[in-house]
């Protein structure tokens, strides 16, 4: 057998590909190359990463929970205006739709306004908006408007939720931002939690609020805003202690004494701590007519969730302003979940809009145990394909020196195929199984194509006459794949879920099977059937 | 078993004579897609995936009637998943027939059963998504054509594989409607990877009768015998994937695999029949005149 490096250069290639791949594939990464990556998402691998391989799994072979959807709003782009401008257009537009004051968002830098509120969430729609605008002094029409929010809301939105699946104890959760055309989503995969456990973190926005609520100048009682979860410096763990349960949390340098100034100005200074008879099951109207006191009002997504007056050392702590320099204080809460509730809202923030699962999402679980289930019996389903191919093709050829390196060449094509999905960290699904059989099919095609060339009548006596049917096979090879190639981008670029990965393999299977594999396969036909 | 590729006396037919079965086949798959069109609204059964609503598989000693009275909510279908006999069932429901996804879990959790998958597609992301595979499924094949007529530069021998390959992927959709499979995103893979698949043995042919020296006859023969290959190979990978895949209650893997053996196999027929007969009309007719 002559395996000189010139001659056989493509068969050497492939056991480079192959080295390489064995190296991705099963190479330990430990703490060494996984590097700035892996401390966040260590957790991640964990769950979602096989014991013996470098491979990860998606979904639908690790088992989990997904939510695919986009953030709610409208955007209106290429505005004129300055940084001091923006409080006064958020003011009017937040007037005229009458919306919340997170929901308006004016970036002088970005040139747009967005309303976080659209026909699917809320009721505000694009014509509307654009009256709003209108009516802050920027001549839009209803065509300027475009549904979904910029890409900062958009990022800011990807930190946020990031931030409520790791520390709202999922751990090996994931958050990415997928383009379709004219669409953007949000994209949330949880491995190993249910439905419920998901759209109970990132179903609501998580907007905490702490509202004064106390008796006005003629009695009747007024209720203001103070502080959001940007006025929170630090958040302390949820305590219980002698069957209190609370949050404790320390105001920012700015937010402190301005807090400590509203609490003397509407009389929360009192001797002796204020009193407070909130009762949950009623409106905040209702009971406004019913003469609480001065009560704090913890407000979770425009819900009081709790209601608490405040205690004799406090309220001398804001009379003497020892607390403007040292703000800090607890928020009682009913119960021991909802103060976690509450200390996880305030430390992931809140979102800057809602994600619409209800009118324009997909959700998907699937049970863990029988996800596990599938990823022997997909390896299995593999081998079984495998197996059907090499019966037809020892059939046809009858000469095992033929039949047995196209399975191998096909193989080890496959096992590329891994070693690159291992290197980019890829998540395997099943769409990529149903790819990686598809480039099995395709790649025995073509090693037929280039075994009955190079082996039709007439001896290859001489290297010229290899390389000349070769380039022959090469050219139907060639062609086939450029087809599929081209058949399989729109899915590669477009956002249908589950096929993008199946694209996505097939189009890098055929390229490797052309540039690496099928060629190889042409050197060894020549060692082992010509050269004998 | 001797798998030696038939030797086909094509000069004892005539072009008419070849090319009547494969029109006439794509002429009644075409008619069943319009028809169903016209009865149901679609040319084929459309998944959740395309229409919006809810999906449960549930593992339950139930029969598919108990797991009906089990939900309050009308149940558009049941399907059992994995060997036959087995426990699993994939139970869907069309959007606005359900008021969420939680109550519906909730009311097969009270009757006992296991909930292996469940998921919720709104109908406003099915309607985009049916949108995108139809762009999908018109980008490649237009993309296809055009590489196609670029490579060969004449046009009989493009419209050959353009129409064959057409012909491929409206037989198996007509089979779909027969065999009341649903169009689902691994359907609509397989009818893209068809697009890939079907061309091969299509260049192969005309690689061989347009750019090689040598009679029609034999350079016919020669690509049939690598082509009918490969398209078997292909074939016999397909339906056992078919078969263990839906076997072993693995989704996405059968609905690929059946619509491949599908297509492939109405391959065949469009490759050695149609394609052949008009490449023979151009090689005899086209050019002398």
């Amino acid at each position: 057998m002559n395996l000189e490096l010139r001659e056989n250069w493509r068969i050497w290639l492939l056991v480079v590909f192959v080295l390489v791949s064995t190296i991705a594939v099963f190479a330990p990464l430990g703490s060494g190359s996984g590097g700035a990556n892996a401390t966040a998402a260590n957790a991640t691998a964990d769950s979602t990463t096989s014991e013996y391989t470098n491979l990860k799994f998606g979904l639908e072979l690790s088992g989990g929970t997904q939510v695919r959807a986009p953030l709610a709003g409208m955007t209106a782009s290429g505005l004129e205006f300055s940084v001091d401008d923006e409080p006064a257009i958020e003011r009017t537009v937040r007037d005229e739709l009458d919306l919340g004051a997170g929901d308006v968002r004016a970036d002088a830098e970005g040139n747009t306004v967005e309303v976080f509120d659209d026909r699917f969430v809320g009721n505000t729609n694009q014509s509307e908006f654009a009256a709003a605008l209108a009516e802050a002094g920027f001549d839009v029409s209803e065509d300027d408007i475009r549904m979904g929010v910029t890409q900062t809301t958009r990022d800011r939105a990807e930190d946020v939720l990031t931030n409520k699946i790791s520390q709202g104890g999922l751990p090996g959760g994931t958050v990415t931002q997928i383009a379709s055309p004219g669409q953007q989503f949000m994209l949330v995969e949880v491995p190993n939690a249910n439905r419920s456990e998901v759209i109970d973190l990132i179903g609501d926005r998580g907007q905490v609020e702490t509202v004064a609520l106390f008796p006005g100048e003629n009695g009747t009682y007024r209720n203001v805003s103070l502080l959001t979860q940007r006025d929170f410096a630090s958040i302390g763990g949820a305590t219980q202690e002698q069957g209190r349960t609370f949050v404790p949390v320390t105001l920012t340098e700015q937010a402190g004494p301005q807090f400590g100034q509203a609490m003397r100005d509407f009389g929360f200074d009192q001797q002796g701590g204020t009193n407070c008879n909130y009762d949950l099951n009623e409106s905040l109207a209702e009971n406004k007519d019913n003469n609480p006191g001065r009560c704090l009002l913890t407000v979770l997504d425009g819900e009081v969730v709790f209601a608490a007056g405040i205690n004799r050392d406090l309220s001398a702590s804001f009379r003497d302003g020892s607390f403007d320099e040292n703000p800090q204080y607890q928020t009682t809460t009913t119960s021991l979940e909802e103060a976690r509730e509450l200390e996880l809202n305030i430390r992931a923030g809140a979102l800057p809009t809602e994600l619409d699962i209800d009118n324009r999402g997909t959700t998907y679980f699937l049970l863990p145990s029988l996800a596990e289930r599938f990823k022997p019996l997909s390896l299995a389903t593999g081998a079984a394909a495998v197996g059907a191919v090499a019966l037809v093709v020892f059939l046809r050829y009858r000469r095992a020196e033929v039949a047995a390196p196209m399975l191998l060449t096909a193989a080890a094509e496959v096992y590329i195929l891994l070693g690159f999905a291992a290197a980019v960290g890829l998540p395997l699904d099943l769409s990529h199984i149903a790819g990686f059989i598809a480039v099995i099919g395709t790649g025995v095609d073509d090693l037929v194509i280039i075994a009955d060339e190079i082996m039709q009548q007439g001896e290859v006596r001489t290297s010229r006459v290899f390389e000349s049917r070769f380039k022959k096979a090469f050219w139907v090879i060639g062609a086939a794949a450029a087809t599929t190639i081209i058949a399989m981008s729109p899915l590669a670029v477009l956002s249908l879920g589950d096929l993008q990965g199946f694209a996505i393999i097939t189009i890098v299977g055929v390229l490797i099977g052309v540039l690496i594999t099928r060629p190889a396969y042409g050197d060894i036909l020549r060692v082992l059937v010509l050269e004998d | 078993m001797d798998l030696t590729v038939p030797t086909v006396d094509y000069a004892d037919y005539t072009n008419r004579q070849l090319i009547a079965l494969p029109l006439g086949l794509l002429a009644v798959a075409l008619g069943i897609l319009v028809v169903a069109t016209a009865i149901a609204g679609s040319p084929v059964t459309l998944g959740i995936e395309f229409t919006g609503g809810a999906e449960l598989q549930v593992e339950t000693t139930d029969s598919p009637d108990q797991i009906r009275e089990t939900f309050d909510e009308p149940v558009a279908s049941i399907t059992q998943v994995g060997t036959a006999g087995g426990d699993s069932y994939m139970v869907e429901f069309q959007e606005g027939e359900y008021e969420d996804l939680e109550t519906l879990r909730t009311q097969a959790e009270n009757e006992g059963y296991t909930i292996e998958s469940s998921g919720t597609r709104s109908a406003s992301f099915a309607a985009e998504s049916q949108t995108q595979a139809l762009i999908g499924l018109a980008i490649a094949f237009a993309g296809m054509a055009a590489l196609v007529f670029l490579m060969f530069r004449t046009f009989v021998p493009s419209i050959a594989v353009v129409a064959s390959a057409f012909s491929d992927i409206v037989i198996p959709l007509a089979l779909m409607r027969l065999f009341d499979i649903e169009l689902t995103l691994g359907t609509v893979a397989a009818l893209l990877m068809l697009i890939g698949y079907s061309v091969d043995s299509d260049l192969l042919l005309n690689n061989h009768v347009l750019r090689r020296h040598g009679d029609f006859y034999t350079s016919t023969f020669r690509a049939m015998r690598t082509g009918v290959t490969m398209t078997v190979t292909s074939i016999a990978a397909m339906v056992v994937m078919t078969i263990v895949a839906g076997q072993f209650g693995i989704p996405l893997l059968p609905q690929v695999g059946i619509v491949l053996v599908f297509g492939l196999t109405a391959d065949l027929m469009n490759t050695y029949l149609l394609n052949v007969s008009l490449l023979r009309y151009y090689k005899y007719e086209g050019i002398a005149q």
